[in-house]
């Protein structure tokens, strides 16, 4: 009955949260930490409804191994033993590239750092990548290159303290509940908030400026922003000091031709926003899948990077999942070791191949999204996904149910039998956040304690154990205890320094620093938005309060998954109108890659030419209709901005 | 030893006089959990109560209406019978150091889940229930307006026994014959209050009452929603900022609403729970054929108030539905806390309709 202190594993603002057990996997009771900085006696309706999510009645509580085609019951032992001895047979016969991992960031930094151990140190593959790549992997690099860290540098609370907050392409009031009430804060302080976004979010009450751009076009309008900021000397007079200033300004040479026409927003909005961001400083530039999940993700995160530099500011890019900090810190990324190091450093390779004791391969492995195309075409031979729902979450659906069905061994780990599950050879039976012990790391690289409130449910196991069982019988021992596992990271990646679980319990986790990189001004190129005649229409991918990723865990609560019962898709009336289509009668969305149909509705704030589609559960994601198009510096899928057709169901 | 008397209990004795009550019944009491977060849970032995203790967010209204609770357990099985099972967990308990407008808020429970149906799991746990209150010596938050609700900082009346805390010492006030009746045990270590106690009392009070920053202009606005006269645009308004958490709701001690499901066992039978629900959810009140009464955000946060403020519910439930604890100003992501609202009503009167068109409707 004792209140465990844990912190809740739906998005990443981290807030810290109480739980008390009734019987097994029953809760008695869950409140918010009135003193952690996030939380701050607040939840948001997750956080609120997050054990039902969790401790559903349908979670998997037995290994599961196809038999006939059936998945069937079977013991660890089994389970493990036939996945190891399938492994090995591909390492063996073909080679250990032919193997390949996909991480969640949905699990703990333990399990995230063994998980990476794994695949490179033990099994020999490069083919280790995260979650991330379906979701945000495009501020990596970008960051890196321009403010030299690859995370947010504000804390939350410091939002609040903001004079000028820029968001782009995010519904931050709905997925980031915390951040959100922060802008609120810093409008009602005064801090002018300007959002850039095709479609009207719940953001509007409290902004100063709200422009639209078309959908796909945001590479347009920020390199106008940087390059009124240049010609209009907006800049901090230490700007022109800054490496790559000359480079970048140059950059902007190229002419770039009628920007409303390009991209809806005309020269004097461009200019208003230039002056408002940079009359009102600090200012804090904050983006999200809007603009992380589009062709050219990687270069509009360096000119939106370019843009906080340029007015002495900080970004704070918007990732969505509870550990998508802490899976990338700690090398879940196909081109990267812990701590970002780059594979392809010769120096750092020789590093990890001491403390792993292993020899690691120099070319970068494939990405997420070429894994699974890897499967299709034989070059994966073995596949295993740990926590996310690729099936549903990947692009091309169809395509990617296809291969993943058709790779000869699969292996899934998750709470659940969701859709890649059903596919597998063998499920691993994993236990959620609330019955095992780690770390997440938030939005603010905040590292916090996340500690088992319940016992796991039937005979699911943590992640870090299910790593650690592969290990062994792979012939490599792993630390089962996350606290063994945190020292060696602490000891080996050096923004972990320092942090230890006697320290994490004595306070409110322990932040790793944002400062200490030297910021570098990256040029930017031209924004392209490309036009097709055959499909009209752009579509406005979002995620609704009610919702996280592929609903997994949001849709087990019936409280959640009661808030909208019917999926849905938003047309301006006017488009409605001009094709003839009805309020509340079904609608097909198609691209060249797919479609599916849902329910019309009527919404003011979906601009002219765009169809406004909400993620739902269950096979009906709007990622269905993107292809394999993906940004080319980053791999993450084109899910944005995405060119469909929208018609009437006959 | 009676109802209405006042009596001195010495801070040197307060674990013993405890412990004699907790071998008839729990303690459940403030305890510090971490980095200065309290909560209300039971407590092993008298001396982990923290007595000096604020506010809490998590109200104690959970030990009569849990947060999740299992009601009763069923099985199908044949031939076409039904077997039930009752479950009813309603151990005698005593709530210390409860603060008036919980206690307040209690007596409102208990009065809505006794008539004119009476709900067996709320009344089996209040009728075990002996609450010992904690007077106020100042606001503990500045989220507090307890004063603008009639429930607090100390109590008139509705308390079991009310504590205040004089420094070396508490006064002891017996309320009700629970009360009398959880003394019993203890009552050797109890002297009769003297002038001096029932002065310091007072000042305490006197005192209590000029320290409170936030202040809800209740009386106008109960006017102007009991008369449906808020235009529609100010609840929209409001509704356009709300994050639809629920805590406003959730943290309310007065909230008395709750959902059912059903939960499938592994061995075959069902359990059915309820837990706390929210008015400000869309699922909360949409009827089977998808129609909602009550479709829009806006149209959410004027069914709370109208729940809360508005005559046909003062009438029922004999005072209005707020008792001025600030959870749902310090638990809300936005402002939509009581006083707030009020306020943005009585501004929004003004924007939206025009003073000669008020003048005209006198």
């Amino acid at each position: 009955m004792n209140p465990v202190l844990t912190t809740c594993g739906f998005c990443s603002c981290g807030c810290a949260l109480y739980i008390e057990s009734a019987a097994a996997a029953r809760v008695a009771s869950l409140y918010p930490s009135a003193n952690h900085p996030v939380s701050s006696g607040r939840l948001c309706m997750k956080g609120w409804n997050a054990t039902p999510a969790v401790l559903g009645v349908d979670r998997l509580t037995r290994p599961l191994i196809r038999k006939r085609d059936r998945l069937e019951p079977a013991s660890w032992d089994e389970a493990i033993s036939f996945t190891a001895s399938s492994l090995k047979r591909f390492i063996s016969d073909i080679g250990p590239q032919s193997v390949g991992i996909i991480g969640s960031a949905k699990t703990t930094n333990e399990e995230c750092y063994s998980l990476a151990r794994l695949a490179r140190g033990v099994i020999g593959t490069p083919n280790i990548d995260g979650a991330c790549r379906l979701y945000d992997a495009s501020i990596i690099h970008a960051l890196l290159q321009t403010t030299g860290t690859a995370a947010p540098q504000v804390d939350v609370n410091a939002v609040a303290h903001a004079g000028s907050i820029l968001v782009v392409g995010a519904n931050v009031m709905e997925q980031l509940a915390h951040v959100g009430s922060r802008i609120e804060d810093a409008a009602d302080n005064g801090c002018k908030v300007v959002a850039v976004d095709p479609r009207t979010s719940r953001l509007a009450p409290h902004t100063s400026l709200f422009l639209h751009p078309y959908p796909g076009a945001d590479l347009i309008w920020a390199r106008a922003l940087v390059k009124a900021i240049i010609d209009r000397k907006l800049y901090v007079d230490s700007a022109p000091e800054a490496p790559g200033f000359e480079e970048l300004r140059s950059s902007l040479d190229e002419a770039a031709g009628g920007l409303k026409a390009a991209c809806g927003i005309d020269a004097g909005e461009i200019m208003e926003m230039a002056e408002t961001l940079a009359e009102n400083p600090p200012l804090v530039v904050m983006f999200g899948l809007g603009v992380l999940q589009q062709l050219q993700s990687t270069e509009i995160v360096k000119a939106l990077a370019d843009v906080a530099i340029l007015l002495g500011g900080s970004v704070m890019p918007l990732r969505g999942q509870n550990n998508a900090q802490g899976a990338c810190d700690l090398g879940l990324v196909c081109d990267l070791l812990p701590g970002y190091a780059l594979l392809t450093n010769p120096a750092a390779r020789k590093v990890w191949e001491v403390i792993w004791d292993c020899q690691l391969p120099a070319k970068p492995g494939m990405s997420a999204v070429d894994m699974i195309r890897a499967c299709q075409s034989g070059e994966i031979k073995g596949l295993m996904v740990f926590g996310e729902n690729v099936a549903l979450s990947a692009p091309s659906t169809e395509e990617s149910l296809e291969a993943l069905d058709r790779v000869e061994f699969l292996a899934v780990s998750d709470l659940y039998l969701t859709e890649t599950a059903r596919l597998a050879d063998v499920v691993f039976p994993a236990c959620s956040f609330l019955e095992k012990d780690g770390t997440f790391t938030n939005i603010e690289r905040r590292v916090q304690r996340v500690r088992r409130a319940f016992e796991p449910m039937g005979d699911s196991r943590s992640d870090l154990d299910i790593i650690a069982d592969l290990a062994s019988a792979l012939g490599a021992e792993f630390p089962r205890d996350p606290r063994k596992v945190m020292a060696e990271i602490a000891t080996s990646v050096s923004l972990y320094k320092g942090v230890s679980y006697d320290k994490l319990d004595e306070s409110w986790g322990q932040q790793w620093p944002a400062g200490g990189a030297k910021a570098k001004l990256a040029p930017v190129s031209v924004g392209v938005a490309a036009k097709d005649e055959a499909y009209p229409f752009r579509i406005i991918a979002s995620r609704i309060n009610y919702h996280q990723q592929t609903g997994t865990m949001s849709a087990r609560s019936s409280v959640l998954a009661r808030e909208y019962p019917e999926t849905y898709a938003e047309l301006n009336e006017a488009d409605a109108e001009g094709l003839g289509l009805r309020s509340g009668r079904p609608i097909r969305i198609s691209s060249k890659s797919g479609s599916l149909v849902r329910t019309l509705m009527l919404s003011d704030s979906v601009p002219l030419g765009c169809v406004h589609v909400p993620h739902f559960f269950g096979g009906d994601s709007p990622n269905m209709l993107a292809s394999y198009e993906c940004d080319p510096v980053s791999g993450v899928p084109a899910y944005k901005a995405l060119a469909v057709n929208v018609e009437a169901v006959k | 030893m009676k109802a209405s008397e006042t009596w001195v209990l010495k801070k040197t004795d307060v674990s013993k006089f405890f412990a004699g009550v907790a071998k008839e019944m729990r303690l459940v009491a403030p305890r510090y959990l971490f980095g200065g977060d309290v909560t209300f849970g039971v407590v092993e032995s008298p001396g982990e109560i923290a007595w000096d203790y604020g506010h809490v967010i998590y109200p104690p209204k959970r030990f009569l209406l849990p947060h999740y609770e299992d009601m009763f357990r069923y099985e199908c099985g044949p031939p076409r019978r039904i077997r039930l099972e009752a479950i009813n967990e309603a151990p005698p308990q005593a709530i210390l150091g409860i603060r008036s407008c919980d206690v307040s808020a209690i007596r409102f429970q208990e009065k809505f889940f006794g008539s004119p149906i009476v709900d067996p799991y709320y009344k089996a746990r209040s009728d075990s229930t002996v609450l010992f209150s904690l007077v106020c010596n100042a606001p503990p938050k500045k989220e507090c307006f307890c004063i603008c609700c009639d429930a607090g900082p100390y109590l008139n009346a509705g308390f079991d026994v009310q504590l205040t805390d004089l420094g070396d010492r508490f006064l002891y006030e017996i309320g009700s014959e629970k009360g009398t009746k959880a003394t019993e045990a203890g009552a050797s270590m109890l002297v009769k209050a003297g002038s001096d106690d029932i002065a310091e009392r007072r000042r305490i009070e006197v005192q209590a009452d000029l320290l409170f920053e936030t202040t809800a202009y209740l009386a106008k606005a109960i006017d102007f929603i009991s008369a449906d006269e808020v235009p529609d645009e100010i609840w929209e308004e409001l509704g356009s900022t709300c994050f639809r958490c629920g805590a406003c709701t959730n943290l309310c001690p007065v909230c008395t609403c709750y959902t059912v499901d059903d939960r499938a066992e592994a061995d075959g039978s069902f359990t059915r729970c309820r837990s706390w629900d929210s008015c400000q959810y869309a699922g909360f009140t949409r009827e089977a054929s998808g129609h909602n009464p009550r479709p829009t955000f806006g149209s959410r946060v004027q069914r709370r108030f109208y729940h809360k403020t508005s005559y046909p519910y003062i009438m029922r439930d004999g005072r209005h539905g707020c008792v001025g604890c600030g959870r749902c100003i310090s638990a809300c992501l936005t402002k939509l806390g009581v006083p707030d609202v009020v306020k943005r009503i009585r501004r929004g009167m003004h924007k939206y309709l025009p003073a000669q068109d008020r003048a005209a409707e006198v």
